[in-house]
Parts: C-alpha cells; sequence; structure tokens
C-alpha cells in the first residue's frame, strides 16, 4: 500500500506538471499532446486510486485482527498459567449441609426462571422480594463507594451502533457473537457499558486537564451466552440479562498501568467489604481479549458451586480502543515562552488509553452473598455494609407460609 | 349446506377457504389422506375438562363469561400443519358477543376501532355450523366401524370399508377447513377492543373528563429554564454523544441519552422510594426480563409487528425488547389456575423499557419526555372480576399519593373512550405541569384491563368452593375456574418525573431542591448546585 500511494503521488505531480504547463501559451499540436497525456494520467490514476481503496480496506480488515501488544509482566500460556496476585479471606466453614443458591432462591421465593423460561426463554429470570432490595442495594452501595474515588456516575443507552461495539473490540456479527442485533436497523444491544461510554469520546480531542476521566456506568446488559452449557451455567451464573456496574477510565498513555493497580485495587477494597473470600488473578496472554494489554480477575469462593467463580475482571486496553474510537488528548504546551499563538505551537493530539473494569455484577454477586451467608435455620445474613442500603435489612428469613 | 355460499365474503381476510366438497364426490378419492391426530383433539369438546362450556352468571360488563372450547396454548404438533396467525388462542367468549351484539358495535363505534364485528358473527357461525357437520360425519364414521366389528358378508365389508374412507377423508378436508376457519375467527375476534366501563365519557381525548385536580402552578419570579437547559447547566444529561453513539442527526433530538452526576442518583432515589412505598401497600417487588417472546407482547394487547409498532424486535429470533413491565409480568402466570386464595396478586416491577416512539415528532418529544429507553417501575394486580373496580380506585390513589407527597401540581383524567386502548375498560391518566413546556405532560396510566388480556395470557382461577359439607372429594365438586382480572399502573416513570422535578423545582440561581421524601434515598441529597468549572 506504501509503495502504492508512493506511485499515486508521483502520478499526481505528473498531472499537476502538465496542468500547469497547459496554462502557458502553446502551440495546437503541443496543446493536443499534453491533453492526450493528461487524459491518461487521469485514467491511470483513478485506477490506482481505486485499488488503493481496496488495498487500504483489505489492510485494515486485516491489521484489526492484530491483538494489544502485552504487559511485560504477564505470564505466558494458555489459562493454567494465570498467576495468582493476590488471595483474601479463607472458605467459610458451616456446620450443616450447605445449599446452593438455586436452593436458597427458591425457598426463600426470592427468584423465578421457571415463569421466564416460558415468558422469555433459558437463562432468563425474575428477582423477587428481597433479591430485588439486594440489587438495588449492591448498586447504590457500588455507586456510592466509586463516587467517594471521584468517579462520574453514569447511566447509558442500551441500544447502540454496531460499529460503536466493534470499536471497542468486539464482534457483533460473527458466528457465536455474544451480542444481540435489533432487526431492521445496525444496532445492537450493550454487552457491556464499557461499550456506550467508550463511545461517549467518540471522533474528539480532549483538553489534556480533563484527563483522567472516571466513569462509573450502571447498565443493564445483555448477552446471547451462544456456546455456554453444562452445569457452570445453572441458575445466576450465567444469564442473558443483568446489571452492572461499569468503571471505565481515560488517561494519559504514561498513567494507565497506574490506573490498572488503582482499579484492581477498588473492586479488592469492595469485595472485602463485603467479607467474600476471593483471589486476584494476572491473567495469562493465552487469556486476554484482543484489546487488553493486561487483564486482572477476581475470582470469589462459591460454595455452593464447590469452586472459584469471576466476578470481575480489570482491563488495561492501553490504545486499542481509542485508536478506534479516535479518542485523543492535546498535551499541554511544554513552555509558554513563545508569543505565537495558533497551531504551530501546540503539540500534536495523543491517543488516550483507556481502560474498564467491573465494580459490581449483580447476579454473580447474589450467588456469592447467597451461598456465603447462608445459615443453619436456611435464612442469609446481610452484610453491614448494605444494610443502609436496603432499608436497614439485616437478614433474608424464609417466609411462613 | 349452504356453506358455500357462505364462502368467500369480501369481508374476509387471509387465507380463502377451500372450496368444501360435498361427500359423495369421488374426487375425494384424491386428497392426501393426512391425519394429524392433534387436530381432532383440538377441537373434540366431549373430551378436554378445560375446554367444557359452563354455565356461569353472565356479568353485565366485558366479556368475561367462560370461553368455549378454545385451549390456549399452542399445540406443538400444529406446526407441522399450514399454521396460520396468530398461533395462540384467545378464549374468546363468542357466545356472549353474538347475544350482546348491539353492545359490541356501540362500543368498537365509540372507541374508533376498526375490528370488524359483523366478519365475526358470520365467522362464528359459520364455524359452528361446521362444528357440527364435523361432529356429524365423526358419529357415522364411528357407526360405520362399529359396524365392521360385527360378522359381515364379504361385500358388505367391502361396502362399509369404502364407507369409512370416504367419510374419513371427507373428515379430513372438513377439519382442515374448521382449522382455518377457527384461526381466521381469532384474528378477526381478537381485534374487538375490551368493553367500557360505564362511567367512561364517550368521544376523543378532549372528552376526557377531570377527576381530580392537586395542587397548582409554581409562581417563579424570575425567568424559568425548561429541563434541557437546567440540565445541560447542571451537567445532568448527554443527549449530543448519545446521538453520535447512534449516529442519529435529526433535528428532533436523539432520544438516547446518558443520565449523569445527580441525574443518576436521581433516577436511583426515584426508583427506591417508589418501591419502598408500594412495598408498604402489599406489592411485591420484582425486576423482570426485558427480552421477551413477541407471542406475550401480543397476548397483553400489544402488536410487536405492525407499521408504526412501538416494539423493537430481536434478529433472528421470536424475541421482543419490552415496552412495559406489564408484559413480562402478565406472563408470570400465563396458562395457569390459581388458587383463589392468592388473589389479589399485587405486583411492582422495576425494568428498563424500549419503545421505537415511531411516527412521533416535534417539539413535544425534544429532552426527556419521549425517549427510547426509561426506567420505570409499574404495578401490576391479578384480581377476582368483582373486585377489579376497586383495585382500579386503589391504584389511582397510591399514584396520587407519591405525586402528591412530591409537591407536584398535576390532574387525574378519566380518559374518553376513544382514548382508550384496546385492552382497557377504563383509564385514569395523571397530568403533571411542567413549567418549563408550559403544559400539562402525562406522567402516569392506570388501567383496568378486566379479563381482556387474561383471555389471552389463559390465567384463571379456581373459586373456592362454597361449602365443604359434601365428603366426596374431586374435580367434580371444585367450582370451574373463572377468568381473573387485570390491571396496571405506572408508580414511575422516571424520564417524566425528572422533568417535572428539574422544571417545578429550580431556584433562580440555577440549582434545583430535592423534594424531602427522596433526600434519603440519595445520601440525604438536598440541592443540585451549578458545579464551579
Amino acid at each position: 500500500m506504501s509503495n502504492l500511494q508512493k506511485e499515486v503521488e508521483r502520478l499526481r505531480g505528473e498531472r499537476n506538471v502538465v496542468a500547469n504547463k497547459m496554462k502557458g501559451k502553446l502551440e495546437p499540436s503541443e496543446r493536443q499532446r499534453l491533453i492526450e497525456e493528461g487524459k491518461n494520467l487521469k485514467e491511470g490514476l483513478a485506477t490506482l486510486e481505486e485499488d488503493l481503496l481496496k488495498l487500504t480496506d483489505e489492510l485494515q480488515q486485516e491489521a484489526q485482527g492484530i491483538p494489544n501488544m502485552t504487559h511485560p509482566d504477564v505470564p505466558i500460556g494458555g489459562e493454567d498459567c494465570s498467576v495468582i496476585r493476590k488471595k483474601v479471606g479463607s472458605p467459610p466453614q458451616f456446620g450443616f449441609q450447605i445449599k446452593d443458591h438455586l436452593q436458597l432462591g427458591k425457598e426463600l421465593d426470592l427468584f423465578d426462571f421457571d415463569a421466564a423460561a416460558e415468558v422469555s426463554g433459558s437463562k432468563f429470570y425474575y428477582l423477587k422480594n428481597e433479591a430485588v432490595m439486594l440489587e438495588m442495594g449492591l448498586i447504590n452501595w457500588t455507586l456510592s463507594e466509586v463516587m467517594k474515588k471521584g468517579f462520574i456516575p453514569l447511566t447509558t443507552p442500551e441500544i447502540v451502533r454496531s460499529s460503536v461495539v466493534e470499536k471497542c473490540g468486539f464482534q457483533p456479527r460473527g458466528a457465536n457473537t455474544q451480542v444481540y442485533s435489533i432487526e431492521g436497523s445496525d444496532q445492537c444491544l450493550i454487552g457491556t457499558a464499557e461499550i456506550p461510554v467508550g463511545g461517549i469520546h467518540m471522533d474528539s480531542i480532549l483538553a489534556e486537564s480533563l484527563l483522567p476521566l472516571k466513569y462509573a456506568a450502571f447498565s443493564h446488559c445483555f448477552r446471547t451466552e451462544a456456546g455456554a452449557a453444562g452445569a457452570a451455567t445453572r441458575g445466576l451464573y450465567r444469564v442473558h440479562q443483568f446489571s452492572k456496574v461499569e468503571m471505565f477510565v481515560l488517561c494519559r498513555p504514561e498513567e494507565s498501568d497506574l490506573y490498572h493497580e488503582e482499579l484492581i485495587k477498588i473492586e479488592e477494597d469492595l469485595f472485602s467489604s463485603l467479607g467474600l473470600h476471593y483471589k486476584t488473578l494476572d491473567m495469562a496472554s493465552g487469556d486476554l481479549g484482543a484489546p487488553a494489554y493486561r487483564k486482572f480477575d477476581v475470582e470469589a469462593w462459591m460454595p455452593g458451586l464447590e469452586r472459584f467463580g469471576e466476578i470481575s475482571s480489570a482491563s488495561n486496553c492501553t490504545d486499542y480502543q481509542s485508536r478506534r474510537l479516535g479518542i485523543r488528548y492535546r498535551p499541554s504546551e511544554p513552555s509558554s515562552a513563545s508569543p505565537k499563538k495558533g497551531k504551530a505551537n501546540l503539540a500534536p493530539p495523543r491517543f488516550v488509553h483507556t481502560l474498564n473494569a467491573t465494580a459490581c455484577a449483580v447476579p454473580r454477586m447474589i450467588v456469592c452473598l447467597l451461598e456465603n451467608y447462608q445459615q443453619e435455620d436456611g435464612s442469609v445474613t446481610i452484610p453491614e455494609p448494605l444494610r443502609p442500603f436496603m432499608g436497614g435489612l439485616e437478614i433474608i428469613a424464609p417466609k411462613s407460609r | 349446506m349452504g356453506l358455500q355460499s357462505c364462502i368467500g365474503g369480501t369481508t374476509l381476510q387471509t387465507l380463502k377457504l377451500a372450496s368444501i366438497p360435498t361427500l359423495s364426490s369421488s374426487r375425494l378419492v384424491s386428497r392426501p389422506v393426512q391425519l394429524k391426530a392433534l387436530t381432532l383433539d383440538f377441537f373434540l369438546l366431549s373430551r378436554h375438562g378445560r375446554s367444557r362450556r359452563s354455565p356461569f352468571p353472565l356479568l353485565a360488563r366485558a366479556l368475561s363469561a367462560p370461553a368455549i372450547a378454545f385451549q390456549t396454548e399452542t399445540p406443538p404438533e400444529e406446526k407441522g400443519n399450514a399454521v396460520l396467525k396468530p398461533q395462540w388462542k384467545a378464549a374468546i367468549d363468542f357466545k356472549w358477543i353474538r347475544e350482546n351484539k348491539e353492545a359490541v358495535a356501540v362500543n368498537i363505534r365509540n372507541r374508533n376501532s376498526n375490528a370488524n364485528l359483523e366478519a365475526v358473527i358470520e365467522l362464528y357461525d359459520k364455524m359452528s355450523d361446521l362444528q357440527k357437520e364435523v361432529e356429524r360425519l365423526r358419529g357415522e364414521r364411528n357407526a360405520v366401524a362399529n359396524k365392521m366389528k360385527g360378522k359381515l358378508e364379504p361385500s358388505e365389508r367391502q361396502r362399509l370399508i369404502e364407507e369409512g374412507k370416504n367419510l374419513k377423508e371427507g373428515l379430513v378436508t372438513l377439519e382442515e377447513d374448521l382449522l382455518k376457519l377457527t384461526d381466521e375467527l381469532q384474528q378477526e375476534a381478537q381485534c374487538i377492543p375490551n368493553m367500557t366501563h360505564p362511567d367512561v365519557p364517550i368521544g376523543g381525548e378532549d372528552c376526557s373528563v377531570i377527576r381530580k385536580k392537586v395542587g397548582s402552578p409554581p409562581q417563579f419570579s424570575f425567568q424559568i429554564k425548561d429541563h434541557l437547559q437546567l440540565g445541560k447547566e447542571l451537567d445532568l444529561f448527554d443527549f449530543d454523544a448519545a446521538a453520535e453513539v447512534l449516529s442519529l442527526f435529526n433535528l428532533s433530538g436523539s432520544k438516547f441519552y446518558y443520565l449523569k452526576n445527580e441525574a443518576v442518583m436521581l433516577e436511583m432515589g426515584l426508583i427506591n422510594w417508589t418501591l419502598s412505598e408500594v412495598m408498604k401497600k402489599g406489592f411485591i417487588p420484582l425486576t423482570t426480563p426485558e427480552i421477551v417472546r413477541s407471542s406475550v407482547v401480543e397476548k397483553c394487547g400489544f402488536q410487536p409487528r405492525g407499521a408504526n409498532t412501538q416494539v423493537y424486535s430481536i434478529e433472528g429470533s421470536d424475541q421482543c425488547l419490552i415496552g412495559t413491565a406489564e408484559i413480562p409480568v402478565g406472563g408470570i402466570h400465563m396458562d395457569s389456575i390459581l388458587a383463589e386464595s392468592l388473589l389479589p396478586l399485587k405486583y411492582a416491577a422495576f425494568s428498563h423499557c424500549f419503545r421505537t416512539e415511531a411516527g412521533a415528532a416535534g417539539a413535544a418529544t425534544r429532552g426527556l419526555y419521549r425517549v427510547h429507553q426509561f426506567s420505570k417501575v409499574e404495578m401490576f394486580v391479578l384480581c377476582k372480576p368483582e373486585e377489579s373496580d376497586l383495585y382500579h380506585e386503589e391504584l389511582i390513589k397510591i399514584e396520587e399519593d407519591l405525586f402528591s407527597s412530591l409537591g407536584l401540581h398535576y390532574k387525574t383524567l378519566d380518559m374518553a373512550s376513544g382514548d382508550l386502548g384496546a385492552p382497557a375498560y377504563r383509564k385514569f391518566d395523571v397530568e403533571a405541569w411542567m413549567p418549563g413546556l408550559e403544559r400539562f405532560g402525562e406522567i402516569s396510566s392506570a388501567s383496568n384491563c378486566t379479563d381482556y388480556q387474561s383471555r389471552r395470557l389463559g390465567i384463571r382461577y379456581r373459586p373456592s368452593e362454597p361449602s365443604s359439607a359434601s365428603p366426596k372429594k374431586g374435580k367434580a365438586n371444585l367450582a370451574p375456574p373463572r377468568f381473573v382480572h387485570t390491571l396496571n399502573a405506572t408508580a414511575c416513570a422516571v424520564p417524566r418525573m425528572i422533568v417535572c422535578l428539574l422544571e417545578n423545582y429550580q431556584q433562580e440561581d440555577g440549582s434545583v431542591t430535592i423534594p424531602e421524601p427522596l433526600r434519603p434515598f440519595m445520601g440525604g441529597l438536598e440541592i443540585i448546585a451549578p458545579k464551579s468549572r
């Protein structure tokens, strides 16, 4: 493509030369010759420019397939190579036969999967009674906590253009896509608020003073979960629709490692406050999504499932998304010594770095809280931090029938 | 038989009926014999308890007498046949319609409905006749079958075999016709709107009557702003970024938006406060799926696939996005018989709602007033028929109390017959004063749908037995199930409430005061102040 571009430029140069010559006084035969030459150059150029366009598209398609570079500390290998960065707490000891969240939910009348299967299909659900208060409590508490850390609270559209989905690094129309599309339009449902938030500053140049921009977005998320099956997907663990509070940061390139550490610390603090037993993993190279330069996953202990389950993920996408979304910032001038104003004195814009991290994925949190805080009498205790956000509720008790 | 003269009336849409050959025609032999066992069961009145016609006191309003003969679930085996839309069947009381023809016709006129009552009655009569014919033939076929069991002369047996075969083929044809006729009948009949409460004013929307007026417009001693300007200055929403993300550049606004900062807290506060208030009144809180099967949308009385539909559909599936939680909540008890002791069932459902707003344009749709996506808390009640008027009053009172608590100036309207949706027997709308728009804007709607939705969703209840004197147990002693009545009412439609609160509580310095009841649900926030930059 570079070669073709040089060729195109060369031809354009020649065409301009011809055009200039034609301005002067010429013999008719000379003029005729130049007209011929100009015409040939024009046609040749048209062909080359078409080829250039096709080549550019092909190049883009191939190049967009190249994943982000990887942080040097990331373990190389498949998912079993992921490294534990941190482990907090220990599995709770129960003096009785414990139940999984599905059974607890049934007995405490907290959800209804059967009615939802009729109305919508499998992996849909209604939350009822205290589970609704738990969802509202989790969201309100999480938003309140991250707002204290300087995050701007947002709610977002849940229908977006498919091009925005692609620019964030997802594939709306691939086989086994996770993305629901709206019939008769180029719109899709979001699978995470990362997408509409990434889109806020699309095709913009931000003032450096605005950075870092820290958003905490609450939205519903929709995922087809095509290709996911098995016991690991029972109940609330894997569903088509759920509520989530997502943190999204736009910052200068030299600061993204720092904010990645800040984001994972915020998540760990949230989960520690709720008394969860969890481990933070530095995900191996084979397990990063294409956009992620580095990714930390938090897996919490779920006694009913008898294993750890992912409750959050924090990715540093460096400039992978910003190059696609067109988000740049204008560094402030190094010195104001020169009196001359204007663009010549401005530093050229640079791409921001973007990061995203799950502050709270409600269904997975509900699984954790129900399974970890169940009591022998079948009730479930509410962790202290959530109580003020649930009207003071301390315990979800079995209802007398 | 006279059937042939009824066929092909110009009022009949969709499929034209295959001509019904006379039984003696030898042409019958050429039709492929395709006995789908289920089509027989579908219409056999005598075998299925659920489809039994039972004597019931006729209630003065609505189509509330029990259904005749129609199962409400879609038999899966039907898919192999040429199944027409609709694939599910509403349990419509045709007999009642026929017997109350004039009242139904007047009602259709009053509601400006384009339902075709004549077609419905005609199709129903045809269907009844055809049904009798089918039964007659079945009787004959059974008689032949019985005869064949005895000892017979070979020639006699042969003759009977022939006769039996002819009857069987004739039956198959008639049964196919019956199926098509039933589907046509359903399609026409489902268009008939619900009956109307006698107190509802007759006419167009200007005939709606004010039931109640609360408060008065606030007096401002300064130049007031509309919610869009307030939102911009207080950095509360972003419509432009949303327009980019959705690439919508029309002048009337993008109808998608981000809420920011205190507006997020306002949304959460409104939802939490509303849920907390209605829970005190005995409503069961719910969150619901926002993707549902399109059949459920239809059963609630909406048209997912009409022109100018309000409904978003999911590509590659029969699923849609909900425009209101009324739909997934109505679906919870689909095809069920509830114990009477469960009623009334009162749900308060929080969900996001999605509406295409196709056909809506103009200044009235700027900003948060008309949007594609919004949060809403919806009340939904299932009750016994004789109690629905009572619960309608209860629902409107709950709404009015909520809005009064927030200090809003509003009026409650008894909507006129021309402005009721097809499912509503009666509808109360609340319109609140929006100073920035300089007019009243609808903030809620409470409808009594009587049995319109329950007949489509198949929701019934079993009345408790009048006395337990008889020691004999079993189905014979149970009262037959009756259709419940359903009601729905908006407890809180967040964007409209935000418009009201911003515009009514704005201060001269550009800040907005938060009404007292919401403050505990917003971390004690009392005022949304302009941010220093």
